[in-house]
Order: structure tokens, then sequence, then C-alpha cells
């Protein structure tokens, strides 16, 4: 296996894009290249993921981003899986560059939701659960979670305080990011006067619908010998399932696939949880960053919630967690959203993230979550 | 010639039939670790043993955990707020549905007593028994 680096990185604002998924996925792929000082005709391959093209019309983007790009000729995969797209298409990526299957890869994801009102929305992010054996039941996506939250808070009796310093935190943490979708802080009062959406989910649990577009291209060591910024060195890239339908977990209080996918990750990487200086973690609601750091092994079961609100996870806390915002207030166009994380990492590392700095950029992980877990997928990243 | 897959036991659409339409619960028993799922496949999720057998869930159960909506989707769009559940069934198994009319939390606590109540809507229909900690009146 060869080392495989993210050499260059960019992104839309997430909110509301006047432009198609084709077109960001097009404007980013460039400017990442541009950012790592690569020619188009430089990729070997490129990885594009989108889940919702099709209520644009459009489907099978790949190609149309090639060939947008001046490489119509280049092999492309269009990846779908669910809000973990573009982080399986990074996967997929590391799998070529690092078995030398391609020297550079482009991996773009983009989404544009703003087209759909919220009724089609929602019911479109259900038919990513088991749609015929959750979804015509009435699982909505937040009702999947608030299902996952009412387990949670009946096992470790937490306050709705826990929670909601999750909401604040990751809003004050995109008050400070130019990409973001929510650029203002709230306070917990807001919070908890919010209205409910799922019980026990209020609507400040929960990430917003947002159109965006992330890109990085990823190289072979080698390939690069004078990076033009500091690389992000792939330390590991794991994929991982489980169970689509809650009803077949015999255990509600985590992701199995999350925490498959960690203890794979961690042991590649020959690193342990206390290694990591900061995290991207799936909190599409506040209960996923919840279990997203049990799962992940950072805190024990039953104390993250806590953790949170003792401000354990803030940008100057011992673990500074989703310093962009996360899912929750940096916003979540569900096929950009993986590569966007690793976008934010990859800022941190080349101290673009300016006004949102985390302490310790040695070593930092990037969790993505499709669905309510079926699918799943950690990377690992040091700096050189 | 290319073979087509092991022989059809129930389908996705026999699932559904069952529940809406002739008001039982179908399931899957694994051969060798024995669990149920309420969910079509072709493998046991737990330990993937096939071929899997043919089985009923029973009518009653209790309540794992679930939430009020709200904001439904167009499952059930006219209905909301309603509960949706995960209920383990006291015959084995868990399976999720929906409780008609429930705007209140503590109305689906864990433990609460549920009983499969199929109508014309579509979906696993439950209906509340007894709250969490009580037993049913006898009939």
């Amino acid at each position: 296996m060869r080392e495989a680096w993210v050499i260059g990185a960019a992104s839309t604002r997430y909110g509301k894009l006047a432009e198609s998924a084709r077109e960001a996925a097009t404007r980013v792929g460039l400017a990442a290249l541009d950012d790592a000082g690569v020619e188009p005709r430089a990729v070997g391959h490129t990885f594009v993921a989108n889940c919702f093209g099709l209520t644009e019309r459009q489907g099978h983007l790949g190609p149309l981003v090639n060939q947008g790009l001046g490489i119509p000729e280049v092999p492309s995969v269009s990846v779908e899986s669910a809000c973990s797209s573009s982080s399986a298409a990074l996967h997929e990526a590391y799998v070529h560059v690092a078995g030398g299957f391609a020297d550079v890869a482009l991996v773009v994801g983009a989404e544009r939701l703003s087209h759909l009102d919220t009724l089609t929305a929602t019911g479109y992010f259900a038919f990513a659960a088991d749609s015929a054996f959750e979804a015509r039941n009435g699982a909505t996506f937040p009702g999947l979670y608030a299902t996952l939250a009412d387990a949670y808070r009946a096992a470790y009796r937490t306050t709705p305080e826990m929670f909601g310093s999750i909401a604040v935190k990751n809003h004050a943490n995109a008050a400070r990011n130019p990409h973001a979708h929510f650029q203002r802080e709230i306070s917990m009062a807001t919070y908890l006067a919010s209205p409910t959406v799922a019980a026990p989910l209020r609507l400040y649990d929960c990430c917003p619908f947002s159109d965006g577009a992330a890109a990085v291209v990823l190289a072979a060591r080698e390939a690069v010998p004078r990076p033009a910024r500091e690389p992000l060195v792939v330390r590991a890239s794991v994929r991982s399932g489980a169970p689509t339908a809650l009803q077949d977990r015999p255990d509600l209080l985590g992701i199995p696939s999350t925490r498959r996918a960690a203890e794979t990750a961690f042991r590649r990487a020959h690193l342990e949880p206390r290694d990591i200086g900061f995290a991207e973690v799936h909190d599409c609601f506040t209960i996923a960053e919840v279990l997203a750091l049990e799962d992940l092994g950072f805190f024990p079961r039953g104390t993250a919630a806590r953790e949170s609100l003792e401000g354990t996870t803030a940008r100057d806390g011992r673990l500074p967690i989703n310093p962009s915002g996360g899912l929750k207030a940096k916003g979540h166009p569900v096929s950009a959203t993986g590569v966007g994380q690793v976008v934010e990492i990859f800022e941190q590392a080349n101290g673009r993230a300016t006004g949102r700095e985390v302490p310790r950029t040695d070593y930092a992980l990037a969790h993505n979550v499709g669905a309510t877990g079926g699918s799943c997928s950690v990377h690992i990243f040091a700096r050189r | 010639m290319a073979t087509e897959g092991p022989p059809p036991v129930h389908g996705i659409a026999d699932f559904v039939r069952g529940y809406e339409a002739e008001e039982i619960l179908l399931a899957f028993r694994c051969p060798r670790c024995r669990s149920l799922t309420a969910t079509w496949g072709l493998a046991c999720s737990r330990c993937g043993a096939r071929p899997l057998e043919e089985a009923r869930l029973g009518p009653t159960g209790r309540i794992v955990a679930g939430t009020v909506v709200a904001v439904p989707g167009d499952e059930l769009l006219n209905e909301a707020p309603y509960a949706y559940v995960v209920v383990a069934l006291d015959d084995g198994g868990r399976i999720s549905g929906w409780i008609r009319g429930v705007d209140r939390e503590a109305d689906i606590a864990p433990g609460t007593l549920v009983r499969f109540a199929p109508s014309y809507r579509p979906g696993v229909q439950f209906e509340r028994i007894a709250p969490a900690g009580e037993r049913p009146e006898p009939p």
C-alpha cells in the first residue's frame, strides 16, 4: 500500500446555492485542484458523490464533472451511500491511490436540496432508512434519531440541557466559519424554546437541509514530492455497515457500524482515541454526536452528553468536536458532508480556519454516517 | 444457465399485505441462532445462516423506544401527531410501528404495553394497552 495524502481542498458555502449540483461540483473540483497546484489532466480518477440528483433531473454526475473540468476521458465513479456518500467516495479514492491504480484522484460531493419543499425532502431522507419496514410505519429521519435519543435518555437519565449544549457549541463554531449555513450563535434558552420536531428532539437538535459542494484532492506521496499545501496523511480509511432498520439491532444505545469502523481505523493507524487532537463527527442530530463520541471510543458509554455540557468538546476543551459547526450548524448538504469534514481538517492543518482554530492538529478524525448507520466511514489523518 | 437464486419465500409485498390486509405480522426465523426478524432478507442478519424459516410474530409487546412525530413524512401525512415506536414482542422479535392519536411522550414510555391493531391505514399500527410497569386489565 502506498501512502496517500490529501493535498488540496475546496468548498462552497453551505446553505442555498443558485447553481445546480453539477455546476457546484465542477466548480469546487476545479478549486480543489487549483488549491493543490495540480492540473486537471493529472487526475487519474474522479469519485463524485450525489444522492438527490434525480430530483434535479440529472443522474450520473461523475462524467459530467469530468467533462466540465476538460478531462472527459478520465474514468469516474458516481457514488451514493446516503449521508455518507462522499466519505464513501473518499474511501474508494483512497483504495485507488494507495493500491496504485491512480496517482491523483479527485473526490467531490455535491447536493442541492433547496428546490424541494420540507415534506418532499423529509420523505426522500426517510428513503435512506428502510423504506418498507420503517418509513411505511411512520418513521421520519428525525423520528428515527429521536427514537435513539429516547432509548439513550431512558438508559442514562440525561437532561435537555445536555443535548442543548451540543447545539449551542456547534452554532458557536459555525458562527466563525464562513462556509457554514448558520452563522449565528444560539443560547440555551433559544434551544429550549424551539418547537418539537420529533420528541425529544427540538428544532435546534436537527441539522438543516442544505445545498453545498466540497472537494479534496488525494495523491500518492511519490506523485507530489513538493505539495503546495501542508498535506494530510491518510492513516486509516475504513468503511463499515450494520442492519439498516433499528428493529434489527439488539442495542439502540449506539451505532454498531461506527464502533466497528472506529476499532478497525485505530488499529490500522496504530493510534488510540486519546491521540486524536480534534474530530469532525456526524451530528445530523445532537443525539448523533453523543452516540458518535461514545462509539468512536472518546468517552465511555453514557457520558458524552454530560461531557458536552461540561465543555470538554468545545474548541478550547480537551477534545474539540466539530470546530466547523458540524452538520448541525455548518449544514448538511448530504453528499457533500463527508468530504466537507475533511475540508475542515485540511483548513485547520493549513492554518486557514481563522477564528475557529483548534490547539492540536497533529491527528484528526472524520466520522460520517449513512442514515442511522447502515453505512459508516471513519478516516484518521496525520500531519506529515 | 445461471440460477435465479433460492426458491421464493414471502417477499416484501407479502409482509406489507400481511400487516395491512391480513392482520398478521410475518417474520423470518433463523435456522441456526433462532433469532426472529420482521425485516425481509434471504439470510440471518446476525449469523448469516440460511435459508430462513417463515414465521409469524405475536400481537402484543412492550415499547423499547419511540417518539412523538410532529412533522410527518408523506406516508402518514394526515395523522400527525402520532407515535413511532420500536416494540419488543412478547413472543420474540422486534418490529417498528406507529400509534395513532398520541401527542404526549409520557404515553409511550419504554415498557408501555401495546397490541397490534390493524386498520385501513398504512403500516404496522399498534394501540396502547397499559402504561409501563402495569399489567393489562383482564379481558
